[in-house]
């Protein structure tokens, strides 16, 4: 087996007396999908501000491909190829789409300072190669008849999608998709699905996903982890996850 | 026009724009009167006591304002730089009062050594120009020239950063921007622009003392930001413009002006809560011009 792209060893974010995450360990493969499960308050967001570097983690540690990133600031680690959706939007309402997905592009459209104090020919080709492979991005996701308008006035679900064309501008190698489903219609929910798989293809990427929508999972992800109470329950193939014990107690209780 | 007056105007939208840099990036800072300060001391104290400038001349020479200038803009920048990387990790009010606290302290500072002139200041700062025509035009085109960069800044790639910082700094740190290092390039230009500001304002106003860095400077200022807007600019700059020559304009009725003048300030937010320039408001303005491409960054 491979080197795992991320590992998460003994993690934990304690605020206070409470307990967010505790001790959760996994490690996602390169090219995989990997799905967190787990009821509401379960820390499966926290989770995902520990490994995006928004939440100093209390304990534990984030490797990423071997090496140990625990507590780097999180646009050292986005540079590093970990990108990240939200799942309460954070869209940068007052630019156009298309800066929003040039935004994403920071990383690597930095300009020489002469061409772009002078606005000059160079600067503008270069102006202008930046724009077209955002607008690419808007294409695939189907969001290029709004480049120019605010990301404000989207409707919902497009605002979802355009959250996942910025964190694909920031050229990831591992996408984390906070509840991508969330608020989209039936229909959406589908299409999201197969937008999730060939993204993974067309980018060469793996994708970390929270989701609530059970089927969804099932169908989408390679492996699964489920999280009750900040601690990890159950770890595997969604098969596994289906018949763990564990996992239908923390969601249906127990009979007695 | 008055050309002294127009000379105020343009310090004042030099000055609307120290405090925009900042505000761009969602960072609300009143220190710009404080480097005002700083540019106007540093340009007193060196025209005043340093004879190899040329202060006995009739006229004294630019190349030293000039010189001024830079060392103004060389000071003022370390010196936000060095405050800029602590009072930056506050956030909203908090980096307002900050900055407040520190135009008192300098203000404080300039008020009690004996350097400066106690309370009464710096007199008989020597005088590059012969009339107040003279100080517009070198003004204006000071004016140009930070207008342009700022222009340039804001069609590039630290502009586009400031921008998303604006609306969502997290976001932002997300995206792979390191949101520190962008807000810390905004107050520091924000400080040389108040810097150089305040030379230019020594050598006009003649005079130089404690009083023109302070608290009220801060908030007139900021008046210029939030009348003309934030998101451009050509805001600060009409607001600082607007707003310098109100008074003067209004001089003719009397006592009424503070009230007239007051209500400009309340009334501009509630009936433009984006400004007087927003760049949807320029591009709407562009459509209805037929000649050529407007200022706005978005090609229709």
């Amino acid at each position: 087996m491979t080197a795992p792209l991320l590992a998460l060893d003994g993690l934990s974010c304690r605020f206070g007396g409470l307990v967010a995450v505790g001790q959760v360990s996994f490690a996602v493969q390169p090219g995989e999908i990997f799905g967190l499960l787990g009821p509401n308050g379960a820390g499966k967001t926290t989770l995902f501000n520990l490994i995006s570097g928004i939440t100093p983690p209390s304990g534990g540690s984030v490797h990423w491909r071997g090496s140990t990133i625990t507590g780097l600031p999180s646009h050292r680690i986005a540079r590093l190829g970990i990108a990240r959706t939200f799942q309460n939007l954070r869209l940068f309402g007052s630019l156009s789409c298309l800066e929003n997905v040039l935004v994403g592009l920071h990383k690597r459209s930095r300009q020489p300072l002469i061409p772009a104090l002078l606005g000059n020919g160079l600067f503008r080709r270069r102006q202008a190669q930046l724009e077209e492979e955002a607008l690419a991005l808007l294409r695939l996701l189907d969001l290029e008849p709004w480049a120019k308008q605010r990301a404000a006035s989207l409707a919902y679900g497009d605002r979802r999608r355009l959250e996942i064309a910025r964190a694909l501008a920031t050229g990831p190698e591992l996408l984390l998709l906070d509840e991508p489903a969330a608020g989209l219609n039936p229909r959406e929910k589908q299409e999201l699905s197969a937008l999730i798989r060939s993204i993974r293809e067309q980018f060469n990427l793996s994708v970390l996903i929270i989701e609530h929508h059970v089927p969804l999972m099932m169908e989408l992800c390679d492996r699964l982890a489920v999280l009750n109470f900040g601690e990890r329950i159950a770890l595997g193939t969604p098969e596994q996850v289906r018949r763990d014990p564990a996992v239908i107690e923390a969601y249906l209780g127990t009979s007695r | 026009m008055d050309a002294g007056l127009l000379q105020q105007m343009l310090l004042g939208a030099l000055l609307g724009l120290s405090v925009y840099l900042p505000l761009r990036c969602g960072q609300l800072s009143l220190a710009s009167p404080g480097f005002y300060a700083i540019g106007g001391t540093i340009a007193a104290l060196l025209s005043t006591r340093l004879p190899a400038l040329g202060g006995a001349s009739a006229t004294y020479p630019i190349s030293s304002v000039l010189l001024e200038m830079g060392l103004a803009a060389a000071l003022t920048g370390a010196i936000a730089a060095a405050i800029g990387s602590v009072v930056l990790r506050l956030r909203g009010i908090y980096l307002a009062i900050a900055t407040i606290a520190l135009v008192e302290i300098l203000r404080v500072i300039t008020l009690n050594l004996a350097i400066t002139g106690g309370a009464l200041g710096i007199f008989g700062i020597p005088q590059p120009f012969n009339g107040p025509e003279g100080y517009a035009f070198f003004t204006a085109a000071l004016l140009a020239l930070v207008c342009w960069l700022c222009d340039r800044l804001e069609r590039t790639r630290p502009g586009l950063a400031m921008a998303a910082i604006r609306d969502d700094e997290l976001a932002a740190a997300s995206q792979g921007i390191d949101t520190a290092q962008i807000k810390l390039l905004a107050f520091v230009l924000s400080a040389v622009v108040a810097g150089i500001t305040g030379v230019v304002a020594a050598h006009f106003l003649n005079s130089w003392n404690a009083k023109l860095g302070n608290f009220d400077a801060s908030i007139t200022t900021l008046a210029f930001v939030v009348l003309g807007g934030s998101r451009t600019w050509l805001g600060p700059v009409l607001g600082g413009l607007l707003l310098t020559a109100l008074p003067e304009v209004l001089r003719p009725v009397g006592d009424l002006r503070l009230i007239v003048f007051g209500l400009v300030i309340l009334l501009g937010p509630l009936l433009f809560p984006q400004g007087l320039i927003s760049p949807e408001r320029l591009q709407s303005l562009g459509r209805l011009w037929p000649g050529p491409k407007r200022l706005g960054r978005q090609a229709p």
